[in-house]
C-alpha cells in the first residue's frame, strides 16, 4: 500500500514537473521573441570621455592571448537589465571594506584566476574604488516575494548602416567608457570581442547613438528675409492669402488641361 | 528576410527601424526613490513600463553614478504581492474592498470620531518620503480645515535633532553649505557616519577627491565598518560621548590660539541652557529649553572639564587623537567638512551635539563658504522637502509655527479657512502620538509611506496599542507590510514615478518627477486618496484640483508660504525642466552657499549674515556631556546599537522585493566583536538570543564579516521584518527634538541552544 502511494507521489511530482518545464520553455521561447529593443536618449547628452584610451598599452598583447569560452548569454545572466551592474558571482575575499584593492587585484588588468578556473572580467572603471556601492554578491538564490519584472533583450550585435560599414555601439556608455575592457583580452564575451584592439581609438569608427531622431531640414517657409533693392529686382515680398492661393491653383490647373 | 541571409550579421536600416519604434526606450529624469541624497535618475520606460535605469548625467547631486539600489530600484514596482485592491477589515479579517467603499469608510469614520471624541482624536502619520505635494494637502487636511495639529511624520525619528539643531544654533533649518562643498573640503570628518553603506554617492566623491588631491577622510565612529576600511584614520569612541569628544576638540581649538577671533566677535553669540533634561521614557513627558545669555568667558571656564587627557577615560579615545582632530579643524589652511547623519541625531541629547558640532565651526569661522561645512545628511529622500520645508510635525506650519500668531494668519489667508480653525499648541510628536493612541486619546491615525510597526522603538507596547478595540488605522502603502497587518482600512498607493511629484534633499534640491507609468489596478497617489476624503468631509472647496492639474496648483499656492530670498522656490516650469533646483531660488538663480553676502542674496550686510537669528549672529551653545538613558549594566552588560545596510533601505518592504538586493543580503543578523563571540563560545552562523528589558529576538551571529562593534556592542540591521529588533529598543529621546536614540540601549546577549 505505502510502496504504492509512493509511485503514485511520484509520478505526480513528475507530471508536475514536465508541466513546469514545457510552460518555461514556452514562456522563455516568446521571450526570445520578442523585438530587440534599442536604448535610445532623448535627454541629449553625449558620453563622456573618462577612460577611454585606459588599457590601450596593452592592446597588442590581446592578439595573443586565448579567446575567451564565455559568451554573452552568461554576460547578461548576472545583470537585472543590460546596462545593470552586474552581480559578484563569486564568493568574496573578504566581508569587510569597500572593495577597492580587493576587487581590483584580479579585476583591474584581468588574466586567470586559478580559483575560479576563469579570465577575470575587467573593470571600465577602475577610478570609482566603492566597488560594493554598485555590486553585490549572492548570498542566496531564493527571493523574498515573487517578481513580476520582465528582464528586456539586449540590443542586437553588429548594427551596421550598410554592408562593411563600422558596427555602432549599441549601448550606452555610461560607466562602460572603456571600450577594452570588455570588447578585448580573453575575459571579453566571444561574440563582442574585437578583432583589431590595437587601433585602441574605437570611437573614430564605432559611435554611439545618442538620439533616436534623424536630422533633416525642410526648407522653412517663414525663412524669407528681404535682399537689399530686393522691390526693385520685382521680389516685392507679398503675402497671398487663401483665396488667392487658390485661385493660383485654380489657374494652374486650367493651364494644364 | 532573403537579403539578411545573403549578409549574416548585418541588421539592415529597416530592421532598425522597426526595432526603434516598436521597443524604443523612453529616458526621463527622476530623482532616486530611496535615500535623502537624491540622486538624479533616468529611468527607461519602453511600452508602459520601466525597464531600466542609468545615472542622470546631467543632475549636480550625482552625475551619472548611482548605488545598486538605484539602479535596481525600479524593479521594486514590480513584486508580485503590490496591493491593487483596497482592503477592509470585516469581522477581524482583511477583506477585498473597492475604492470607493474605503474612501466612504474612512470618511465616516473621521466624522464619528471628531464628532464623539473631538478633533484631536483623529491623526495623520506620514513620511519623509511623502513627496511634497502629499505632504502639503496632509498638513492642510487636518491643521487647516479639520484644524487639529495632529500632524507627524517618520522624519521626527530621523532628523528632528538636526532641524532642532539648526533652528537652535542659527535661527534657520536646513544647511548652509551643498555637495559642492566635496569638491572644495581638504578634511572630512565623519561623525558616527557610515557613508561608504549610506550614502555612498556622496562617499564616491569623497574618494574621488582623494585621487585627485591631498585630502583626508576621518571615520569617527563607534563601530568599524566598510567606511572605517576606506578612511585615512578611524577613530573609535564609547556610545554618547562624542559630546565630550566635541567639547575636548572646542577646548584645544580655544587652548591653542587657533578660535578666529574675528569671526566670533562679530558674528557668533554664547548662550546656555537647561541640564539634566531627562530622557522622555514617561508618558505626558513634556521640557522647555531655556536659553540664557552667556560669554565667552564662561564657555571657557566650562571647557576645562573637557581637557582632552581629562575625557579620555569616558570616551575611550586618546587625547592624542582628540589633538589630532583639533589640529585638523584649528588649522587655519585646511576647508574642513562635518558629515553626520542618524548618529548624531538618533540621540537622546541629538539636538546639544548637533550644536557642539556647529560650535567647533564657528569656533575656527569654517562655516558658509565652499568647502567649509557643517553639513547634516538625511536619509529619506524627502525628509528634507516635505518634512521640514511643508512642515508636517505638530508644532509646524509651511511657514514658521503654529505657536505664532502671524505664521497662523499666513496659513489661514493662503488657505483661505478662518485663522482659528488652526490651533496654537502643538498635540503630539510622534513617540507620544503612540502613547496617545495606546491611552485612548486618539482612536483613529491614518498612516502613509511608512511602516513603524517595524520602526517604532519599544515596538511591543505600541502594536498592541494599534489593536486595542476602539481604534481605527488606515494604511495607505504599495506592498503588505507588518504595519497593514494592523490596519483596519488598507488603501493601494501608486508609487513613486507611477504619479507626479517632487522630493526635497539633503541640500536644499528640490525635484520634480513627471508620471511616467500607470499606476497598478486601484492604485492612488496618497495625495488624491487625501483630496477624495477631504472631499468626502465636506472640504472640497479648500482641495479644488482636478486629477490633471493639482500637482501644479498646489506647488503654485504652497509656493506662496516661502515667497522672498531666505527661503524662494523655483516656479513648477522651471522644475519641470532641470535636474533639481536649489532654494533659496533667487531672481532665476540658486543659492549654494548661505548666510554670506557673497553667495547668498538674503544677506543685508557684507560677509556673513547669520540673518535667521534676530541679532543676526549664530549661537554657540554651552552644552555638557550626559549620560544615555540606559547604560548597559549587571544584567544587560552589552550596548544594542541598530541601523543600515547598503542593500536595504529601510524597512525593506520595497528592497527586499528587488531579486538582487534580497539575494545579496537576505535576513538580519546580529554583529559581534570576535572576542565577545569567542567568549560566548558563539561563531559565525550560530544562533544569538538578545534580549533587552522590553524584548528578545533569536538571530544569526555576524563575526569578522562586514562590520565589527567594539567590544561589548552588538548591532543589528532593522530592515528584516522577520527579526524585529524595535520589539529590544527602547523610547528614550532627545527632550528638544523628541528623536528617540535608536542606538543605545542595554542587552543580554547569548548563545541560544534552542
Amino acid at each position: 500500500m505505502k510502496s504504492r502511494l509512493v509511485l503514485i507521489g511520484m509520478c505526480a511530482l513528475l507530471m508536475f514537473g514536465a508541466i513546469y518545464i514545457i510552460g518555461t520553455s514556452l514562456y522563455e521561447e516568446r521571450k526570445a521573441a520578442a523585438p530587440a529593443t534599442v536604448a535610445t536618449n532623448p535627454v541629449s547628452s553625449i558620453p563622456i570621455e573618462r577612460g577611454v584610451f585606459a588599457r590601450s598599452a596593452e592592446a597588442l598583447l590581446y592578439q595573443e592571448m586565448p579567446e575567451s569560452q564565455k559568451g554573452l548569454e552568461a554576460y547578461y545572466q548576472n545583470r537585472a537589465y543590460p546596462g545593470a551592474p552586474p552581480i559578484i558571482p563569486h564568493q568574496l575575499i573578504s566581508e569587510k571594506g569597500i572593495g577597492g584593492k580587493n576587487c581590483l587585484q584580479c579585476h583591474q588588468n584581468g588574466g586567470y584566476v586559478e580559483q575560479f578556473s576563469a579570465f577575470a572580467p575587467i573593470t571600465p572603471h577602475p577610478d570609482l574604488l566603492n566597488c560594493m556601492q554598485c555590486h553585490v554578491p549572492q548570498k542566496t538564490n531564493l527571493a523574498f516575494q515573487a517578481t513580476n519584472w520582465e528582464k528586456m533583450a539586449a540590443a542586437d550585435i553588429h548594427q551596421v548602416a550598410m554592408p562593411g560599414a563600422p558596427p555602432v555601439i549599441p549601448h550606452d556608455l555610461d560607466m562602460r567608457n572603456n571600450c577594452l575592457s570588455c570588447h578585448a583580452g580573453p575575459s571579453a564575451p566571444k561574440e563582442i570581442r574585437v578583432s583589431h584592439p590595437e587601433r585602441v581609438n574605437c570611437r573614430q569608427c564605432h559611435l554611439p547613438r545618442t538620439t533616436p531622431d534623424i536630422f533633416t531640414k525642410p526648407v522653412q517657409e517663414n525663412a524669407t528675409f528681404k535682399r537689399p533693392g530686393g522691390d526693385e529686382m520685382g521680389y516685392s515680398e507679398q503675402k497671398l492669402d487663401n483665396a488667392e492661393v487658390s485661385q493660383i491653383s485654380e489657374w494652374i490647373k486650367n493651364e494644364n488641361q | 528576410m532573403a537579403a539578411a541571409s545573403m549578409f549574416p550579421g548585418i541588421v539592415f536600416p529597416k530592421d532598425q527601424i522597426v526595432g526603434q519604434t516598436n521597443g524604443a526606450i523612453n529616458w526621463k529624469k527622476t530623482p532616486c526613490r530611496f535615500c535623502g541624497v537624491g540622486c538624479g535618475l533616468l529611468v527607461g520606460v519602453s511600452d508602459g513600463k520601466a525597464v531600466a535605469v542609468k545615472g542622470d548625467p546631467a543632475s549636480p547631486v550625482n552625475k551619472g553614478l548611482c548605488c545598486v539600489k538605484g539602479y535596481h530600484s525600479v524593479m521594486a514596482l514590480y513584486a508580485s504581492d503590490r496591493l491593487t485592491k483596497p482592503y477592509i477589515r470585516r469581522n477581524g479579517k482583511l477583506q477585498e474592498a473597492t475604492m470607493k467603499e474605503a474612501l466612504d469608510l474612512i470618511a465616516e469614520k473621521m466624522k464619528t470620531i471628531i464628532q464623539e471624541h473631538g478633533k484631536d482624536a483623529v491623526s495623520i502619520y506620514g513620511s519623509g518620503q511623502w513627496t511634497i505635494p502629499d505632504g502639503y494637502v496632509a498638513s492642510k487636511l487636518f491643521k487647516g480645515a479639520i484644524g487639529t495639529n495632529n500632524v507627524e511624520a517618520n522624519a521626527r525619528v530621523c532628523m528632528a535633532s538636526a532641524v532642532t539643531g539648526f533652528i537652535t544654533s542659527f535661527g534657520m533649518d536646513e544647511p548652509m553649505g551643498c555637495y559642492e562643498d566635496f569638491d572644495h573640503a581638504d578634511v572630512f570628518v565623519l561623525w558616527g557616519n557610515n557613508m561608504a553603506e549610506m550614502h555612498p554617492v556622496l562617499f564616491s566623491r569623497m574618494l574621488d577627491q582623494r585621487l585627485k588631491r591631498d585630502v583626508k577622510i576621518i571615520d569617527l565612529a563607534t563601530r568599524t565598518t566598510r567606511t572605517s576600511a576606506a578612511a585615512d584614520r578611524t577613530i573609535l569612541f564609547k556610545p554618547q560621548t562624542d559630546l565630550a569628544i566635541a567639547n575636548a576638540i572646542c577646548y584645544e581649538i580655544i587652548h591653542n590660539g587657533w578660535m578666529n577671533d574675528d569671526f566670533v566677535r562679530n558674528h557668533c553669540v554664547v548662550k546656555s541652557g537647561k541640564t539634566n533634561i531627562g530622557y522622555g521614557t514617561e508618558d505626558h513627558f513634556k521640557f522647555k529649553d531655556e536659553p540664557k545669555a552667556s560669554s565667552l568667558a564662561e564657555l571657557k571656564h566650562f571647557l576645562e572639564d573637557y581637557k582632552p587627557e581629562k575625557v579620555e577615560e569616558l570616551t575611550g579615545v586618546s587625547a592624542k587623537d582628540i589633538k589630532y582632530l583639533a589640529s585638523l579643524y584649528g588649522n587655519p589652511n585646511k576647508k574642513v567638512m562635518s558629515l553626520w547623519c542618524m548618529g548624531m541625531n538618533q540621540h537622546t541629547r541629538g539636538t546639544w551635539i548637533n550644536n557642539l558640532v556647529y560650535n567647533i565651526h564657528l569656533l575656527t569661522g569654517k562655516i558658509s563658504t565652499p568647502g567649509n561645512s557643517p553639513f547634516s545628511l538625511t536619509g529619506q529622500p524627502s525628509a528634507c522637502g516635505t518634512v521640514r520645508e511643508v512642515g508636517t510635525l505638530t508644532h509646524k506650519l509651511p511657514h514658521g509655527v503654529v505657536m505664532n500668531e502671524k505664521h497662523r494668519k499666513i496659513a489661514a489667508d493662503i488657505w483661505k479657512v478662518p485663522v482659528e480653525r488652526i490651533p496654537s499648541k502643538p498635540t503630539y510628536h510622534t513617540v507620544e502620538m503612540f502613547r496617545a493612541l495606546d491611552r485612548g486619546e486618539i482612536k483613529f491615525m491614518w498612516i502613509q509611506v511608512t511602516n513603524p510597526m517595524v520602526t517604532i522603538p519599544n515596538l511591543n507596547r505600541y502594536r498592541d496599542a494599534t489593536k486595542k478595540d476602539d481604534r481605527f488605522i488606515v494604511v495607505s502603502d504599495v506592498y503588505p507590510t507588518p504595519t497593514t497587518d494592523i490596519a483596519d482600512v488598507i488603501l493601494p498607493a501608486a508609487m513613486w514615478i507611477e504619479r507626479e511629484g517632487m522630493y526635497g534633499n539633503s541640500e536644499r534640491r528640490t525635484q520634480h518627477f513627471e508620471q511616467m507609468l500607470q499606476p497598478p489596478g486601484e492604485a492612488m497617489s496618497d495625495t488624491w486618496q487625501l483630496i477624495e476624503v477631504a472631499r468626502r468631509l465636506g472640504y472640497e472647496k479648500l482641495f479644488p484640483w482636478t486629477e490633471e492639474n493639482h500637482v501644479e496648483k498646489i506647488w503654485e499656492e504652497y509656493s506662496r508660504f516661502h515667497e522672498g530670498a531666505k527661503h524662494g522656490i523655483a516656479p513648477y516650469e522651471v522644475l519641470k525642466e532641470r535636474s533639481g533646483v536649489q532654494w533659496p531660488y533667487v531672481n532665476g538663480k540658486e543659492t549654494k552657499w548661505r548666510y554670506h553676502s557673497k553667495y547668498d542674496p538674503a544677506c543685508e550686510k557684507e560677509g556673513y549674515d547669520f540673518y535667521g537669528k534676530p541679532e543676526g549672529k549664530a549661537w554657540i551653545w554651552i552644552r555638557p556631556y550626559e549620560a544615555p538613558a540606559e547604560s548597559p549594566d549587571r544584567d544587560y552588560p552589552f550596548w544594542l546599537n541598530t541601523g543600515r545596510v547598503l542593500e536595504h533601505w529601510h524597512t525593506g518592504s520595497m528592497t527586499r522585493r528587488v531579486p538582487v538586493l534580497h539575494q545579496a543580503v537576505p535576513s538580519a543578523y546580529v554583529e559581534l566583536h570576535p572576542a565577545d563571540a569567542k567568549a560566548l563560545n558563539v561563531v559565525n552562523g550560530d544562533l544569538v538570543k538578545l534580549a533587552s528589558r522590553r524584548g528578545e529576538i533569536v538571530l544569526r551571529a555576524s563575526v569578522d564579516e562586514r562590520g565589527q562593534p567594539t567590544r561589548g556592542q552588538v548591532f543589528v540591521p532593522f530592515f528584516d521584518e522577520g527579526y524585529l529588533i524595535n520589539e529590544l529598543t527602547l523610547d528614550a529621546f532627545c527632550p528638544i527634538s523628541k528623536e528617540p536614540d535608536y542606538k543605545k540601549c542595554a542587552v543580554k546577549v547569548e548563545k541560544y541552544l534552542g
